[in-house]
C-alpha cells in the first residue's frame, strides 16, 4: 500500500477541497484521536475505495463504493484522495 | 486453542439427528438498514418495526421459527458497522450477543449492493468462531443498479453457505432455512488490523463483483439527489411539512375529531351511556364516576378516543411513510450546523423526528448517538420540547382552530427554548460531541403492507399505553374532585397559573394532569378551549407550558432506565421551571404587545 501512497502523493487532496462531481480514490484517512478513522473504516472509507463527491453544501455528501455518506467538513479534511476531475 | 476444540466437537456431532438441550439459537447480525428485521419477521412471523433508516432496531428481539423439523430461537440484533474499535451503545449490544453463549449460529444479513462493507463485517464476525451463513439481501436492488455477484466464487472463497434474497418478498427464505443446517465457520485469513481486513475485503469484492455503469434506478436516484440539495431539498421539506399539517392538523385534528367528538361521542355514545346510567345505576356516586363531569366514559374515553386517537392514527400513517421512504436521514444534512451549536450533530435529527411519534421510544433511540454527552443532551431536548403525536394532536386541534400565527408562535417559542437549553447544556456538560458521519439510505417507495402493519401496531400500542392512563387520570381527577382537593389545587396553583401565566384558575388541575401525561392535560385544554373558556393568548401560553413539560410518566421512567435516577431527576428539575418561566415570559410579552390571535 505504501508504494501506491507515494506514487500519487503529488496530487493527493483532502475531500473538503474537492469540487462537486470529482471522482477519486482514497489514499489515506488521517488518524484522529476519537475513533474517527474506525468509524470511516467501518463505513468503507478506506485506502483503495473509490469515491465521488456528490454535494458540498450545506454538508459534504459523497458516494463511497455504493454507500452514500453525509459528513462534516472537519471529517472531510481528514480524508485524502487521489482525484480525477470529472469530465462530464 | 479453544476455537480448535469447538471445531472438533462440532465435527463429532451427527449432522442429521440433532438432539439439543435447547433449540438452536440463531443470531441475525449485519450492517444497519440491511433488512435483518424483515428476515426475522419472515422467519418467526413476529413483526419487528421495519423502516428505511439505520438504527430502527436498538434492542434485541427474540422469536421462534420452524426450520425443517426443528425449532430455532432467532435473535434480531441492532445493526452494526463494526464490532471492534470505537463502537456505539447499540453496536455493543450486538457484540455481547455474539460473545455470549446465546448464539449457536450467526446469520449475517448484508445489503447486496454493499458487498465490500459486508465482507469487512464478515471478517469481524469470523473472529467469534461461530458457524455462519451469509445472506445477500436486496439482490433485486443491486441488480437494478447494475451490480452482479459471483456467488459460487464467493462461497468457495469463504467456505460458508451464501443465500441470495429479497426478504420483503420472501424470496430466498426456503434457501436460508436449508442453508442453516450447512452453516460453517468462515474461512477468513487472520488480519492483524482493521485496515488489513479492509484491503482483504476490497480485493475479494473486486474478484467476485461486477458493477456496470448502467443503472435502472434513476427515478430513486433523482429523488435522492433532489431531497439532499438545498435548492430542491428545502422546498420539498416545506411541502412535506405542509402535507403533514393538512393530513394531521386539518383532516385528523379537525375533520375526524369533529366526527368522533361531536358526532359519535357527543351524539351517540355519551347520551346513550348517560341514559343507561340514569336508568340502571341507582347510586349517584357510581353514575358520576362513569358519566359525570369527570366520568370514565364522558371524559376519559372521550379524550382518548375522540380527541387524541384520530390525530395519532393519521400521524402514524404519514410518519411511517416518511420513515420507509428514507427521507428522514436526509434532513440531517440541513440540521447539522444548528445541532452542532447544541453539542450534537446532524445525526440527532433521527431521535428528534422520532420523538414526534413517541418521546419514550425516541429516548431509547438516542443509543445511536456517539457520545454520552450527546445522548444526554438529546434526551433532555426530547423531554423538553418535542411534542409527541398524541400531544401534537391536541396542539393542532386547539391552535389550528384559532389561527396559523398561534401555531407558529408556539413552535417558534418551543424551538427557541430548545435551542437555548441545548446551547447551554452543550457548554455546561462535560464531554465531546462526535463527528457527523451519517449513512444516507436509498430513497424507496414505501411498501403498503409494512406501512399498514406498522401503523396498526402503533395505534394498538397507543390504545394499550395511553388509554389506561387516561382512565386512571380521570379516576384520579374524580376522586380529587370528590374530596375537595381540586378546589384546593386550583387555589394553591393560583399565584402561578392565574398570576404568572394569566390563565383561568381551572387550568391548574389540567396542568397537574399534564404531569401524568402531557397529552392528557392538553386534551383538557382542548375541551376548555372548545367551550370558549380560553382566549387565543391563553391557549398559546397554556399549550407552550404543557409542551415544555416532561411528556409523561413512561418517558420519565425511560430516562431513568437509560441514564439513571439521578439524571432523570435533574432533567425533571431543569425542565419544570423552564416550562413555567417560559410560559410566564410569553404571557408577559404577548400581553405587553397586545397580541390577539
Amino acid at each position: 500500500m505504501s508504494s501506491v501512497h507515494l506514487a500519487f502523493s503529488s496530487d493527493r487532496r483532502p475531500v473538503s477541497a474537492l469540487r462537486e462531481g470529482t471522482r477519486g480514490v482514497v489514499v489515506e484517512v488521517r488518524a484522529h484521536a476519537e475513533g474517527r478513522t474506525d468509524r470511516l473504516l467501518a463505513l468503507g472509507v478506506t485506502p483503495g475505495a473509490s469515491i465521488i463527491v456528490l454535494q458540498t453544501f450545506p454538508g459534504i455528501v459523497l458516494l463511497c463504493d455504493q454507500t452514500e455518506l453525509a459528513i462534516e467538513r472537519q471529517v472531510a479534511d481528514a480524508i485524502f484522495v487521489r482525484s480525477q476531475e470529472s469530465r462530464s | 486453542m479453544s476455537c480448535h476444540v469447538v471445531h472438533e466437537r462440532q465435527a463429532e456431532r451427527p449432522r442429521t439427528l440433532t438432539l439439543r438441550a435447547h433449540p438452536l439459537r440463531v443470531a441475525l447480525v449485519g450492517q444497519p438498514n440491511v433488512g435483518k428485521s424483515v428476515v426475522f419477521g419472515r422467519l418467526t412471523g413476529r413483526y419487528v418495526t421495519v423502516s428505511n433508516y439505520p438504527g430502527t432496531t436498538v434492542a434485541i428481539t427474540k422469536g421462534r421459527a420452524l426450520v425443517g423439523a426443528e425449532v430455532c430461537d432467532l435473535i434480531d440484533t441492532p445493526g452494526v458497522n463494526a464490532l471492534e474499535g470505537t463502537i456505539s451503545e447499540d453496536e455493543r449490544i450486538t457484540r455481547d450477543v455474539l460473545q455470549s453463549a446465546d448464539a449457536d449460529v450467526v446469520v449475517q444479513v448484508a445489503d447486496a449492493r454493499n458487498l465490500r462493507r459486508a465482507l469487512m463485517l464478515t471478517g469481524q464476525v469470523a473472529a467469534f468462531a461461530k458457524p455462519m451463513v451469509l445472506v445477500l439481501n436486496m439482490i433485486d436492488e443491486a441488480f437494478a443498479r447494475g451490480i452482479s455477484i459471483d456467488v459460487a466464487a464467493l462461497e468457495a472463497e469463504l467456505q460458508i453457505p451464501i443465500v441470495e434474497m429479497v426478504a420483503v418478498e420472501g424470496r430466498g427464505l426456503p434457501e436460508l432455512r436449508d442453508a442453516l443446517a450447512r452453516a460453517a465457520r468462515p474461512h477468513v485469513p487472520a488480519h492483524p488490523s482493521a485496515s488489513d481486513r479492509a484491503v482483504w475485503a476490497h480485493h475479494l469484492t473486486e474478484r467476485v463483483r461486477r458493477v456496470s455503469t448502467l443503472s435502472l434506478a434513476y427515478v430513486q436516484e433523482a429523488l435522492a439527489r433532489a431531497t439532499r440539495r438545498p435548492v430542491t431539498g428545502l422546498p420539498i421539506l416545506a411541502v412535506v411539512l405542509y402535507a403533514l399539517y393538512l393530513f394531521v392538523g386539518v383532516f385528523g385534528a379537525q375533520t375526524l375529531v369533529k366526527l368522533l367528538e361531536d358526532g359519535v361521542f357527543g351524539g351517540y355514545v355519551n347520551p346513550a351511556s348517560v341514559w343507561l346510567a340514569d336508568r340502571f345505576i341507582p347510586v349517584p356516586f357510581i353514575r358520576d364516576f362513569l358519566v359525570g363531569q369527570y366520568g370514565l366514559i364522558t371524559m376519559g374515553l372521550t379524550y382518548s378516543i375522540a380527541i387524541v386517537l384520530p390525530v395519532v392514527a393519521t400521524f402514524f400513517l404519514i410518519f411511517g411513510f416518511l420513515e420507509d421512504s428514507g427521507y428522514i436521514p436526509r434532513l440531517a444534512i440541513f440540521c447539522d450546523r444548528i445541532f452542532r451549536a447544541m453539542g450534537l450533530n446532524g445525526k440527532a435529527v433521527l431521535p428528534m423526528v422520532l420523538g414526534l411519534g413517541c418521546d419514550t421510544m425516541a429516548t431509547m433511540t438516542t443509543r445511536i448517538l456517539g457520545t454520552p454527552k450527546e445522548r444526554l443532551i438529546a434526551i433532555l431536548l426530547l423531554a423538553l420540547g418535542i411534542p409527541c403525536s398524541a400531544q401534537l394532536a391536541t396542539i393542532m386541534g386547539i391552535l389550528g382552530g384559532i389561527s396559523f400565527t398561534a401555531l407558529a408562535t408556539l413552535f417558534a417559542v418551543v424551538l427557541g427554548q430548545m435551542f437555548i437549553v441545548g446551547w447551554l447544556a452543550a457548554r455546561v456538560l462535560q464531554g465531546e460531541r462526535s463527528d457527523f458521519i451519517l449513512e444516507l439510505p436509498p430513497i424507496r417507495w414505501p411498501r403498503l403492507g409494512n406501512l399498514l402493519t406498522k401503523t396498526r401496531l402503533r395505534v394498538w400500542w397507543y390504545l394499550g399505553e395511553a388509554v389506561p392512563l387516561f382512565l386512571v387520570g380521570t379516576a384520579l381527577l374524580f376522586v380529587l374532585d370528590r374530596i375537595g382537593a381540586l378546589v384546593w389545587i386550583s387555589a394553591a396553583g393560583r399565584p402561578v397559573v392565574t398570576g404568572l401565566l394569566g390563565l383561568p384558575a381551572s387550568t391548574s388541575q389540567i396542568l397537574v394532569m399534564g404531569f401524568l401525561r402531557r397529552d392528557y392535560g392538553a386534551a383538557g385544554l382542548f375541551q376548555l378551549a372548545h367551550s370558549g373558556q380560553l382566549s387565543g393568548v391563553q391557549a398559546v401560553v397554556a399549550l407552550t407550558v404543557m409542551t415544555l413539560f416532561v411528556p409523561c410518566v413512561a418517558n420519565f421512567l425511560m430516562m431513568v432506565r437509560e441514564r439513571g435516577l439521578k439524571t432523570g431527576l435533574v432533567i425533571l428539575g431543569v425542565i419544570t421551571p423552564v416550562a413555567i418561566f417560559t410560559g410566564a415570559g410569553l404571557n408577559y410579552v404577548l400581553r405587553a404587545f397586545g397580541v390577539q390571535f
